[in-house]
């Protein structure tokens, strides 16, 4: 059976990523389950999605904890704990990277002696405003398993991607095909292992705790606003960045209209964006009379500027 | 104590509302919420119908700077009626001084207020409740991919339906049907009209209704830099009116003058795609237009 894991931000179209792939091995003719993973159904948000494919009927279910192939479809996530992208990968594992970044950097930063290959591909596209790393990633993926055939990845992907219309469609499928050929030295690389057995579950540890009273068991929060924990900055694709020569000072629109409270007011009146918070919504950008505040890709901001977490 | 605002600078340009909170980037419920706490101020309660904001207080983390209740979906009015009697409560006993009492809040979407929650909410203005009664209806169930809601309009694409058939339902109406304290429409793209609309809430007792519509990028479909540029439109080209009700009187706060066609609003979403491509449909852009004039029509006599 293969076992893949996808992951990227809530937007990315890794969703329809699970399922062009799904629907790519079911018309190749294997059995599939394929099931996207949301902490919290939110743009830009670390999310996953599974796939997997057998010749036989799968009995396994659940969360794919030990992957034959883990594809991340947006680099920035590595830095991120809580997306787990190397949760329980195992010696055979492939990893597949969509990022400008070369093998051997990675292969510094993961530490790991896995097969590690890096999609070059169009790492930007997502800044072009369109979820294409989804498609690009099933494209590659697909591939990297060697049993499905280019033909019968197109045919999933027209399947479910066309309702978008036939725009999207055609430059989905350039970006898939294209990720497809591009991989073509390592078709087959990803290897099937087989099934767990029951028997080799390893329960957790499990902690008895004895039973309180509400006022005891029941969670209380005492301290005020403490949301600010959560560093929601690692969201962002964009950074606003403010040109202070031509900001009017004016002292409430960007501020007032950031849902995010991220932009706050100095004791001079000049805005200052809280980028530890920020997501990257852009409202300002798009609200400022002057133009003062312009979008920069996070990825080309100087080094002189505040690091975004994780990187 | 009631603040005067009257312009743009006598908006707060200090923020309440935490930063750091699971809602979407550009998220037009958040927008409308975090305006509207500047001025509720600290001294609140607020009861959460389940919905996109019930992930707004996750353990530990809240954005809030007091207590925060969550419910089921149809159940806050319910929830905010246990809490103002407890507070009702706590006061006549003496054990609360007065001035420290708080503001009942109801947070809900759209799926809630529109819908499985308004027989409860219906109650509780019946009951006269002391509450704030807070929805950002950004039209449909977000929080679980956006499917069809009563306050979907006309034609949206959703994830239950290529073209919605329902009408939105018109809540505001229902609230105004029972007369409450106070009903208004808002949205967080004409912060001063919000901020004037907080402030006379504050100022009574009883039921209040802030309706807010919220744009939503995901469930709409549109670039979240354009939240506020598409709230805007929805107030210019007339499909959501700025209103309240106040004294037995419904009052409209911003007469759009001209107003823009709708289609310049619909056009921006690609929840409309399908009234613009691949062809357009002149009958349902004719029909929502028509719509659209003749409520202007009927309000203007």
């Amino acid at each position: 059976m293969f076992r893949i894991r996808i992951h990227g931000r809530g937007g990315q179209g890794i969703k329809t990523a699970g399922r062009i792939l799904g629907t790519a091995f079911f018309r190749a003719g294997y059995e599939v389950q394929d099931a996207p993973v949301y902490g919290a159904e939110r743009r830009g948000a670390p999310m996953f999605a599974c796939v997997r494919a057998g010749r036989e009927p799968i009995r396994e279910r659940g969360l794919i904890t030990r992957p034959d192939l883990v594809v991340i479809a947006d680099d920035t996530l590595v830095g991120i704990p809580a997306a787990k992208v190397l949760l329980g990968i195992g010696k055979h594992t492939v990893v597949l990277i969509q990022s400008a970044l070369e093998e051997a950097n990675w292969r510094t930063r993961l530490g790991i002696s896995n097969p590690i290959l890096v999609l070059p591909g169009r790492a930007l596209n997502q800044e072009a405003g369109e979820p294409l790393a989804g498609a690009t990633c099933a494209g590659a993926a697909a591939r990297l398993v060697g049993t499905i055939p280019r033909e019968t990845l197109a045919q999933a992907l027209r399947e479910e991607v066309s309702s978008l219309g036939a725009e999207i469609l055609e430059r989905n499928l350039e970006h898939a095909l294209a990720a497809f050929d591009a991989v073509t030295a390592n078709a087959g690389i990803v290897v099937q292992t087989a099934g767990t057995a029951a028997s080799d579950y390893i329960p957790p540890e499990w902690i008895n705790l004895p039973f309180d009273p509400a006022q005891l068991s029941a969670p209380d929060i005492y301290a005020a606003a403490t949301s600010v924990e959560v560093r929601t900055g690692l969201w962002r694709t964009m950074r606003p960045v403010i040109d202070y020569a031509r900001c009017n000072h004016c002292a409430w629109i960007c501020s007032t209209f950031c849902p995010d409270s991220a932009i706050a007011l100095r004791a001079d009146g000049a805005p200052e964006i809280d980028f530890d918070h920020c997501k990257g919504c852009l409202i300002c950008v798009a609200v400022c009379p002057p133009h003062a505040i312009s979008a920069l890709p996070e990825r080309a901001v100087p080094a002189t500027q505040p690091a975004r977490e994780g990187s | 104590m009631i603040n005067v605002i009257h312009r743009m600078k006598d908006l707060p340009s200090t923020h309440l509302l935490g930063t750091g909170t699971p809602m979407c980037a550009g998220c037009g419920g958040l927008g409308g919420l975090h305006q509207i706490y500047d001025l509720l101020g600290t001294r609140t309660v607020f009861v959460n119908a389940a919905g996109c904001m019930t992930l707004l207080a996750a353990y530990p983390f809240t954005p809030f700077r007091g207590s925060w209740l969550y419910t089921a979906m149809a159940s806050a009015p319910a929830g905010a009626q246990g809490v103002r009697d407890a507070l009702d409560i706590l006061l006549e006993q003496g054990r609360m001084p007065r001035d420290e009492d708080l503001t009942t809040v109801v947070i809900t979407g759209d799926g809630s207020a529109y819908g499985m929650g308004l027989s409860a909410t219906s109650a509780a203005i019946e009951r006269g409740l002391d509450f704030i009664y807070f929805c950002y209806d950004n039209e449909g169930y977000g929080n679980t991919g956006q499917q069809s809601s009563s306050a979907t309009p006309h034609a949206a694409r959703t994830a239950t339906s290529r073209s919605h058939a329902g009408r939105k339902k018109d809540l505001f109406a229902i609230w105004a049907a029972h007369q409450p304290a106070y009903a208004a429409t808002v949205i967080a793209a004409e912060p001063l009209d919000l901020a004037k609309k907080i402030e006379k809430a504050k100022s009574l007792r009883g039921p209040r209704l802030i309706l807010s519509l919220a744009p939503c990028p995901p469930g709409w479909d549109f670039d979240p830099a354009d939240a506020i540029t598409i709230g805007r439109l929805a107030v210019r080209s007339g499909i959501w009116p700025l209103k309240e009700y106040v004294d037995g009187r419904i009052v409209h706060t911003n007469r759009p003058h001209p107003r823009v066609p709708v289609e310049d609003y619909l056009k921006t979403q690609g929840r409309f795609r399908h009234l613009f491509e691949p062809r357009r449909d002149e009958t349902l852009l004719a029909e929502i237009q028509a719509r659209v004039d003749a409520y202007w029509a009927s309000v203007d006599t």
